[in-house]
């Protein structure tokens, strides 16, 4: 009777004590771009009706990002494959390219979640077609850890 | 999909070594009563000769820990000896390795630890012919120990899944104890004893790239603070008698 108690007594601490960890979908470690405009030399936030976005992939099909879009920024995935990551963005119908080159480095975010890669975006962002005049790096490093208000560029229209 | 995995390995530890101690409590019990009878029969003890020697350990709790988790391994063994009044000086010495295979990676850690600190026994005995001992102590413990992962998917919808090559790093781990427990002579020198150790691992940032899942001596390297437990029996070799 007793060791039925103390198995109880187990059993209770055991399940009370078991935490749940919960992982994102994906393991993705995205860019978080805005639109600027300068307003007398300041940036000023600005929206576009109508955003068209995909990254260009070897070997695979396109995929729109974004499709048509009224927005004020975006979010994508970099290529860790590459030491680049290349986007065509058509904003109210203007394309433009976009190439991001970085460093990379795998770590772990934890033991049940699993790993991600970390970017250190290079200063120098190519900007083809002019529709985007020029950028500002706010924050180089980009994580799979994504927080409210991060923001890593900014997109001069 | 979402995953989740439950994290209670150090839980289902627990639960096991408690089982384990349950087993062995009506053994130490009749031994309590048995021991708990001749003292009172013993006289103040001021006649009875004392023995004093190393008092070697072996840690029982680490293969009840097998049990919980088959992939983590390990071994310690200890030992102590009375250099002077109630203090012990002890020194710990261990191997701990753990093997795991998961969904997005492999994972090992290895290695050897040893830790060095004092008990102190505030357990006043008449006779003092018995040792008995209760115990609060601290150690300074240090682990040398590789750890390294292989098969490595870092998945990605719209990259595609990516495959880093192997990693691997050896480190240094360095951290303090706070120890408190008990031991009870249950024959003429053999011992059985537990400890509770209340862990601060000193350098939680040795891998800023890999948690260490596994610090030998010291428990989940993503945890700041750790409890452990030993569950021992030990042999004490009775070299001078006073």
């Amino acid at each position: 009777m007793k060791s039925r108690i103390l198995l109880f007594i187990i059993f209770i601490l055991a399940m009370g004590c078991t935490t749940v960890e919960v992982c994102d979908e994906n393991n993705d470690s995205e860019l978080v771009a805005r639109f600027k405009t300068r307003h007398e030399g300041a940036p000023a936030d600005t929206t576009v009706s109508a955003l068209t976005l995909y990254g260009i992939r070897e070997g695979l099909s396109d995929s729109l990002l974004y499709d048509s879009i009224s927005t004020s920024g975006f979010v994508v995935p970099l290529d860790p494959h590459h030491n680049f990551s290349s986007f065509v963005l058509q904003i109210n119908g203007q394309a433009d390219t976009l190439v991001i080159s970085y460093d990379q480095e795998i770590y772990m975010i934890s033991y049940t979640c699993g790993f991600a890669n970390l970017f250190t975006i290079d200063d120098n962002i190519e900007l083809s077609n002019g529709v985007i005049k020029s950028d500002t790096i706010l924050n180089d490093m980009i994580d799979a850890e994504y927080e409210e208000n991060e923001e890593h560029i900014w997109l001069y229209l | 999909m979402k995953r989740m995995k439950n994290i209670s390995g150090f839980i289902s530890k627990a639960a096991i070594l408690l089982f384990a101690m349950a087993l062995f409590l009506p053994v130490s019990g009749q031994d309590s009563v048995r021991v708990s009878g001749q003292e009172s029969e013993a006289v103040s003890g001021k006649d009875t000769l004392r023995t004093f020697g190393p008092r070697f350990g072996i840690d029982l709790a680490r293969f009840f820990y097998i049990l919980a988790d088959p992939s983590e391994k390990g071994a310690e063994v200890s030992v102590d000896f009375e250099i002077y009044k109630n203090i012990y000086p002890v020194f710990e010495l261990g191997y701990n390795s753990i093997s795991d295979i998961q969904e997005l990676f492999d994972y090992s850690s290895a290695g050897s630890y040893g830790r060095v600190g004092l008990d102190y026994n505030f357990l006043k005995l008449k006779d003092r012919s018995y040792h008995h001992a209760i115990t609060l102590g601290f150690r300074y413990g240090m682990s040398v120990f590789k750890h390294n992962i292989d098969n490595v998917i870092v998945p990605g919808d719209y990259w595609g899944d990516y495959l880093p090559g192997p990693y691997e790093n050896n480190l240094t781990g360095h951290w303090v104890e706070l120890v408190g427990g008990m031991k009870a002579e249950v024959l003429s020198n053999f011992f059985l004893g537990w400890s509770v150790r209340y862990k601060v691992l000193l350098n939680p940032e040795m891998d800023p790239l890999m948690i260490p899942e596994l610090i030998p001596g010291y428990g989940t390297g993503g945890e700041k603070r750790a409890f452990g437990f030993t569950y021992s029996v030990f042999y004490m070799i009775p070299l001078i008698k006073k």
